[in-house]
Formats: C-alpha cells, sequence, structure tokens
C-alpha cells in the first residue's frame, strides 16, 4: 500500500490556477522541483532570518509612526546630544588619563615671579617631548569645549520640546547640577597648567567666594586652600579635577541616566 | 457555596472581584495579577495606606488606558539591535572623528606662566563662562542707596554671585512653573518666549563679559543686556502666535486632535 496524493497537495494544479507571468512561473516551478528533493521548507525559518537579516528594515520613524507628515526630521539630530555629551566626557577621560602620568601639580621650581612653574614645565613637556602629547592635550581641551556645548545644547533640547515636565522635575534639577559640575570641570582644568590666565581665573574665583558673606572664607579655604593662589590652590584644583569631580560627575550622570530609562524618553512633540 | 453565581453574604457574586478586607474597598484589575496585599500582607498603619495607594495608583492606570483615544501602532519602539546600535555607533564615530580632526586643526593656544605681580590687561575665562563672568560685571545695576549717604548695600562681587543664585534658582524652578502635555513651543508661545529670553540673556551676558571689545559706551551695553533679551522674547511670542494661529496649526491639526493642549 503506498500513500495517495492528497489533491490539495498538488502544487502544479495550483500552479495552473494562478494567473502568472513567465518568470514567476518559471520561478516556481523551480522552487517546488527543489522543495520536493531537498525539503527547503525545512529551512524556511531559517532563510526567513536570513532574508531578514540581510534586508534590514528600518521600522517607522516617530514622524511616520505619528502621522506627522516628516514636517520634523530635523529635530532628531537634537535628541542625541544628551549621549553626545557622555562620549565627550568618555573621551576627555581618556586624554585625561594618559595627561595624568605627565602632569605633576606644583608650582615649585619658579625663582622669581612670573617664572615657569613645575606644573607650567610638565604641560611644556606635554607639549613638545611626550609623544603625540601636543594632541593629546588639544583632544583633551576640545573634548572639554564639546561636552560644554552638548550639554547647553541639551538643556536648550528639552526646555523647548518640554521634556522636563511634570513627572521629570526631578532629572531636570540634576541636570542643573550636573551644568554646574561641567563648569566647574572646567574652570578647575582651566587653572591646572598655571599660566598666566589660570591664575587670575583662579583669582577670580576666590575673590567671588570671598565676597559670600558667612560661607565665604570657608569655602575659599575647602577649595581654593586659603585667600592666596599657592600651592594649596593647584593641588587642591588638582584633586578636584582628577579625583572628586570624576566620581561625583560619573554617578550623577548615571543617575540621569539611570532615571531617564526608569521614565521613559519624554515623548517630543 | 461552590456555585459561583450565588450570592455571598455581601451581596455580591463570586464572580465580581472581591475587596480584600481592607477598607476602602479596592478591586484588583483582573485576575492574573496579584494584589499589592496579596503579595505582602500589611494591614496597619502606613504600609497599609502604601499598598491601598499602590493600588489605587495602578487602577488608575488601567482605568486611564482604558479610557484613552490614543491608538496603539506596530512600532512602539525602536529595536536597540540592530537599528539603535548601528545609529549610535555612527553618531558616535562622527562625532569623535570631527572631535580628534578639530584638535588637529585648531590646537588651543598655550600661554605665558603664571605671575602673580603682573595684572593681564584682559582676564577671560574658557567661552562657555563668559556668561558667568558677565554677572559679575552688573556693578552699574547696584543700587546706591541715599539713606547710606551713596553708598552701595551689598558688594558689587557679591551682587555677582546673587545673580547666579537667581539664574540657577529660575532654571530649577522652570518644570515647577510649567506643568501639562503640551510639548511644542507653538503650544505654549509664553514659555517659547522665555526661553529665547533666557538664549539671548546668556549671550549679551557674555557680550557684557567682554565689554572692552564694544566701541560703545557701557551704559548702553548694560541697558541692550537686559533689553535685547525681552524684545527677543517679545519676538519670538509674536511669531509662534501667529504661526499657532496661522498655518502650523492647521498643519498639525492631527497631532492637536490627538493630544488637545489645555
Amino acid at each position: 500500500m503506498s500513500l495517495k496524493k492528497n489533491d490539495e497537495m498538488d502544487h502544479n494544479a495550483w500552479l495552473k490556477t494562478q494567473d502568472l507571468t513567465v518568470i514567476e512561473t518559471a520561478f516556481l516551478t523551480t522552487l517546488i522541483w527543489v522543495d520536493k528533493r531537498l525539503r527547503i521548507v525545512d529551512y524556511l525559518e531559517i532563510l526567513e532570518t536570513m532574508y531578514y537579516r540581510a534586508n534590514l528594515q528600518m521600522p517607522k520613524s516617530h514622524t511616520e509612526q505619528y502621522d506627522l507628515d516628516n514636517k520634523f526630521w530635523y529635530w532628531y539630530p537634537l535628541y542625541s546630544l544628551g549621549s553626545l555629551s557622555i562620549l565627550a566626557y568618555l573621551v576627555a577621560a581618556v586624554s585625561g588619563a594618559l595627561l595624568g602620568f605627565y602632569y605633576s601639580p606644583s608650582t615649585a621650581g619658579a625663582a622669581a615671579q612670573g617664572d615657569p612653574t613645575a606644573a607650567y614645565d610638565s604641560v611644556v613637556l606635554i607639549l613638545k617631548d611626550v609623544q603625540f602629547g601636543f594632541m593629546l592635550r588639544s583632544i583633551h581641551s576640545w573634548a572639554a569645549q564639546f561636552m560644554v556645548a552638548a550639554v547647553f545644547l541639551h538643556m536648550l533640547r528639552v526646555y523647548f520640546t518640554g521634556a522636563y515636565k511634570e513627572p521629570r522635575e526631578v532629572n531636570w534639577i540634576l541636570g542643573v547640577i550636573l551644568i554646574g559640575l561641567t563648569l566647574f570641570f572646567g574652570f578647575s582644568g582651566y587653572v591646572l597648567p598655571w599660566k598666566q590666565l589660570s591664575f587670575w581665573a583662579a583669582q577670580i574665583g576666590v575673590e567671588m567666594a570671598l565676597a559670600t558673606p558667612i560661607v565665604g572664607e570657608w569655602a575659599a579655604q575647602l577649595l581654593f586652600g586659603g585667600f592666596t593662589l599657592g600651592q594649596a590652590t593647584l593641588v587642591r584644583m588638582y584633586i578636584l579635577h582628577v579625583f572628586v569631580l570624576p566620581f561625583v560627575v560619573t554617578a550623577l550622570i548615571a543617575l540621569h541616566v539611570g532615571i531617564v530609562w526608569v521614565q521613559g524618553i519624554a515623548e517630543p512633540h | 457555596m461552590t456555585d459561583d453565581t450565588t450570592p455571598m453574604t455581601d451581596g455580591g457574586t463570586d464572580e465580581e472581584a472581591r475587596t480584600d478586607g481592607g477598607p476602602p474597598a479596592t478591586v484588583p484589575p483582573d485576575d492574573e495579577t496579584p494584589t499589592w496585599s496579596e503579595r505582602k500582607e500589611h494591614s496597619q498603619g502606613l504600609s497599609q495606606l502604601t499598598y491601598q495607594y499602590f493600588e489605587r495608583s495602578r487602577r488608575e492606570d488601567e482605568d486611564l488606558r482604558a479610557e484613552s483615544t490614543y491608538v496603539e501602532r506596530d512600532v512602539l519602539g525602536f529595536p536597540a539591535w540592530p537599528h539603535e546600535t548601528i545609529r549610535n555607533l555612527a553618531i558616535a564615530s562622527f562625532f569623535v572623528g570631527i572631535l580628534i580632526f578639530i584638535s588637529a586643526l585648531m590646537p588651543p593656544h598655550f600661554g605665558h606662566p603664571a605671575n602673580p605681580g603682573s595684572t593681564p590687561a584682559i582676564i577671560l575665562p574658557d567661552w562657555y563662562l563668559y556668561w558667568s563672568f558677565g554677572l559679575l560685571k552688573l556693578n552699574p545695576l547696584n543700587p546706591e542707596l541715599a539713606v547710606l549717604g551713596g553708598n552701595i548695600l551689598i558688594g558689587n562681587e557679591f551682587l555677582g554671585i546673587i545673580a547666579h543664585g537667581i539664574v540657577f534658582g529660575v532654571i530649577s524652578l522652570v518644570p515647577f512653573l510649567n506643568k501639562g502635555n503640551a510639548r511644542r513651543p507653538v503650544e505654549e508661545p509664553f514659555w517659547a518666549g522665555v526661553g529665547m529670553a533666557g538664549v539671548v540673556l546668556s549671550l549679551t551676558l557674555a557680550a557684557l563679559a567682554i565689554q572692552n571689545f564694544f566701541p560703545f559706551e557701557l551704559e548702553l551695553l548694560v541697558t541692550l543686556t537686559f533689553l535685547l533679551p525681552v524684545l527677543a522674547g517679545v519676538v519670538t511670542y509674536a511669531v509662534l502666535k501667529t504661526m499657532r494661529e496661522g498655518y502650523s496649526y492647521d498643519l498639525n491639526r492631527r497631532y492637536f486632535m490627538l493630544r488637545p493642549p489645555k
């Protein structure tokens, strides 16, 4: 006894009922011929997976999804500013760690006022003698500028798309704190080479601190190591820049992003 | 009492969802989700209230979801792999590439060593602190009180620090002042105007910081510092108001139908 062929499985008869072009007929005939012998249908899932791997299709964009007629596509780069500032932060961290191998936070070595100090000389060493040192400092400096710029623009984006609204107030305030810390990061880094502008920027910092009633003198001693600038100031700025701020800022960024993760991204426009 | 439709002592039937006994009556959203009280028995005090609230809030969520006319689409999220990852890699590579390119093209200037003995003619921080430096130069605004014989009440530097406090304070207060679900500037011309005024203020303050570069009187510069932001805010407000009543509102009617402005 042999198995009878089921009519439903008569593929050729099915093929005849279809209204097909020559190419389609040829393709299907070949497919059926191969499949009868090799049962490629068993591998269909794998084939499907491979098909979709090879033909990656972007899912609907937000504008398509909300039927906004693609009028607002040019907003989208603005939504990556937060991650770009993190990226610039990482670049600054890596280049900064490398610079830290050669930098020494010391005002020693100046025989007279206006002579180069050990800190200044170590930056000169980085610029002149260290392999790729010039580029390294350039990258570190520009990464800082990029980070600050990205953070400012990120804040503007969040403001003008109303992404700070109701359940997200905490993250907005966290962002304000992070902007302040980013600026202080930049300021402390600006002081480290102990060049003329570094010194006088720090001088303005001390004067600002001292002008504040009650907590001013305490703050000046804590941050600048006294009321006049010197070795203590440089070491404090150094420790703030390479030890305190990295930990604090990294932790706050993690919290900031974590809250975004938990609350979800604010639905744009 | 095995029959589900048998009336129970409270008059309901077993088919209805029942309370867990704690007042006020709360109903689990469906059969599968355990109630908070089932997960952990808290029958008194704050913990009971907490769990009652959680139950209420979950019900509120479910009710809102049931009432909502929001249409769920096929694609609700952007897949992390591979789409988001590849897009991020592309953006990240481009960004770091530009960063390195600019670093190579425009290395920062390295000045003379610090000299506490000679103050440079121009002291400036990096560009991103210009606004802050501008806030330190507000002394023309410091009120000279007649009762004090023309003396100032607070030091000029402390005035600058107060100004910093005001700036950070106002920015922090924004989410507590502006609520609601409006998302576009067009929906809220006032707040967009405030934002533009803030942006222009940061620019004019930066200009105030580098006042030496401007060939006109300081008084005019200080006036402009505070006049231009107001002007920018008013213009933004007017433009957005017009846009809203003009073409944009029409174009985006579908969006407003989806989520009508308050």
